[in-house]
């Protein structure tokens, strides 16, 4: 077909002149493989934010005791939040499904026999299990009777019957906390790592929320409250709703800053898109301009190419070539550049993507909607960046262009 | 075949306007041959681009296979520049790093179909000009005078109603020359149309009929009772340097 054979005069050029050929290309692979690199990284994230978000509780908000906005660890020095804070979050706001206290304690002691191990202590009610959907695997869960009679016993995550008890059944057995004598009567399903820097989940101990505060801990006040909502879209505004309620209740005046905090779902994506959010912007920039000079280029090399070749010009159109013959030929020039240059930076975003995922914490996906993306890049620089040359190169009059 | 009637063309650069041709008229028929001749600046070359349609003239009608070409748009003299007319010129124009197959090959590149023995027909094309060994090289591994026979093949590939060649010898020896010169006159025994323009009176003499062109006006216009023979002149060349 004559338009495929006036695109091969595009490409024997290309071929014919391979140096040239790689500077006109060189922005582009650069550019889409940045591009490449940023949406691996992108998809890993979200699937990560997916991940975490899911681990959270998607209905999930935390009210933690101390100010700031960071995750935990929290800061168990303050002690202003209250039972009486949760049970007012219950009657005043609406739309919420539980808000349950925990008070909890890190790298607390765990004895049994002669074994020692460091584990995380929380004191919970029964809805606790409900709120983190997580139960019991083997015998049973703190129950309201626990916590009304203050019993002394303990639900342990699996890393502690594998740690303290050495993987023998626990259920029954006690172990010490605090010098305080608790009665294993549950061990928690197994749930792994948080999936990122939130450690291991397993390693912890759980008692009724009163064994823990008046026999272990020794306290009034308690670590958080997790306040599970009907609705998500209700969230941030209940959470806002809370926060007043919160304030309110520990009389702090509009100039002092909170001291709680209120995690939410959406406030933990935030926080894993964070840090590749910022190599992201890099990245973006670094493609943005890729592109952009590399365009340039591309169109400087090609208009000098037209002013080069203007006799070959005025002699294609001499023996039959039209104004939309030679348009066609130098955009195609320009196309396969990018064409060319966007399949060779996908392959080298690829690459990379395939050994951030492999040699750094940050979760790179690689999939095929960048190489879809990309084709789309290739076609807008390769167009926008080629039609002025070509535009240059059909306008000349055959009888100039052959003097 | 062609009718030029009145053609005047005018070139303004600014306010300044240069007449060139001042109202040329003249008929060529199917199967002459005919040179163009006339002192170097009286409108020669300006000429030749508008026969051959890549220029168009500022008053006049010129028909060539009973269509008027002033009327046709860019696009269309594209076309007819295509199929009708093969150009030589004095510099050859060949593409550069490209076979002399390749270079042949060009004008179908742009004609509506590509016939498939096309490659067939380009060393046909290079063999009747004397290249069929040398198919493979590029203009930079010829001599001038190769270099304006691939030339002239190309001009041939397409078959066109006639071969129009401004200067076709300028850059080129004596005996190249020749080798051209006899080339047009077997493509005039062959029954084609080809026109030649030479300020050079012993190269037009080759043609069967002289026109003179000066001062923009045709000067003379006549038949030549005997032309020169090109393939006598090549042999009493070779002769003179085999005695010397
Ligand atoms: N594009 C142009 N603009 C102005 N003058 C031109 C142009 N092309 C040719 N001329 C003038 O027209 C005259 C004839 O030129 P040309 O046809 O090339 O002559 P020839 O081929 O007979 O030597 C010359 O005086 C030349 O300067
Ligand atoms: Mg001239």
């Amino acid at each position: 077909m004559r338009v495929l054979r006036i695109a091969g005069e595009g490409m024997n050029s290309l071929a014919a002149n391979k140096l040239r050929t790689f500077f006109m290309m060189a922005g582009t692979i650069v550019g889409i493989a940045a591009l490449t690199v940023i949406m691996a990284i992108g998809k890993g994230t979200e699937k990560k934010v997916m991940k975490r978000v899911e681990v959270f509780g998607p209905r999930a908000m935390m009210l933690i005791a101390g100010g700031g906005r960071a995750l935990p660890p929290p800061d168990t020095s303050v002690t202003t939040l209250t039972l009486d804070d949760a049970q007012a979050i219950r009657e005043e706001v609406t739309g919420l499904e539980m808000a349950t206290p925990q008070a909890w304690q890190f790298g607390v002691s765990l004895k049994h026999e002669a074994s020692q191990i460091q584990a995380v202590v929380w004191g919970v009610e029964p809805q606790w299990h409900e709120a983190w959907d997580w139960h019991a695997a083997e015998g049973e869960g703190i129950s309201d009777e626990d916590v009304a009679t203050m019993s002394r016993v303990c639900v342990i995550g699996s890393a502690v019957k594998r740690d303290l008890f050495g993987g023998t059944d626990p259920i029954g057995k006690s172990l010490y906390i605090n010098k305080v004598s608790l009665t294993v009567k549950g061990v928690l399903e197994h749930r792994g790592t948080t999936g990122g820097d939130g450690g291991e989940f397993d390693n912890r101990v759980i008692l009724p929320i009163t064994t823990a505060m008046r026999r272990v801990m020794n306290v009034d006040h308690v670590g958080a409250i997790r306040i599970i909502t009907q609705d998500v879209s209700l969230m941030e505004q209940q959470a806002r709703q809370i926060e007043d309620l919160i304030r309110r209740r520990h009389h702090i005046t509009p100039d002092v800053e909170d001291d709680f905090r209120i995690i939410t779902a959406a406030i933990i994506a935030d926080m894993v898109r964070g840090t590749s959010r910022t190599l992201s912007l890099l990245l973006m920039a670094l493609a943005g301009l890729s592109l952009l000079v590399g365009g340039v280029v591309l169109m400087n090399i090609l208009l000098i190419s037209v002013a080069e070749r203007t006799r070959e010009i005025g002699l294609r159109r001499a023996v039959g070539a039209t104004r939309g013959d030679i348009f066609a030929q130098f955009l195609t020039e320009s196309l396969s550049v990018t064409f060319l240059g966007m399949l060779l930076g996908s392959a080298v975003g690829a690459a990379i993507s395939l050994a951030i995922g492999r040699l750094t914490p940050m979760p790179a996906i690689v999939s095929w909607e960048p190489f879809a993306l990309a084709i789309a890049f290739a076609l807008l620089v390769g167009t926008f960046f080629g039609v002025q040359p070509a535009r240059r190169a059909a306008r000349l009059h055959p009888v100039e262009a052959l003097r | 075949m062609l009718q030029l009637e009145g053609i005047e063309k005018t070139y303004l650069s600014g306010d300044v306007a240069t007449p060139v041709l001042k109202g040329i008229s003249f008929e060529v028929n199917p199967g002459e041959y005919v040179a163009i001749m006339g002192a170097s600046g009286t409108g020669k070359s300006t000429l030749m681009n508008i026969l051959g349609c890549l220029d168009k003239p500022t008053a006049g009608h010129y028909r060539l296979d009973d269509v008027d070409m002033v009327n046709l748009d860019d696009d269309e003299l594209s076309h007819v520049r295509n199929h009708k007319i093969g150009f030589v010129f004095q510099q050859f124009h060949l593409l550069q790093r490209t076979s002399a197959l390749k270079n042949v090959l060009l004008p179908l590149i742009y004609s509506d179909d590509y016939p498939e023995e096309a490659e067939d027909l380009a060393e046909n094309a290079l063999t009747m000009v004397g290249l069929a060994d040398r198919i493979d090289y590029r203009p930079s591994q010829l001599s001038g005078g190769q270099q304006q026979r691939v030339a002239i093949a190309r001009a041939l590939i397409t078959n066109p109603s006639m071969i129009l060649a401004d200067e076709p010898t300028g850059n080129l020896d004596s005996r190249s020359g020749s080798e051209v010169m006899a080339i047009f006159q077997r493509l005039h025994r062959d029954g084609r149309t080809v026109i030649v323009i030479t300020h050079d009176r012993d190269l037009a003499e080759h043609a069967n009929r002289l026109i003179v062109l000066d001062d923009g006006r045709i000067a003379e216009d006549e038949l030549v009772d005997e032309p020169r023979d090109a393939e006598a002149e090549l042999a009493a060349m070779t002769q003179s340097e085999e005695a010397a």
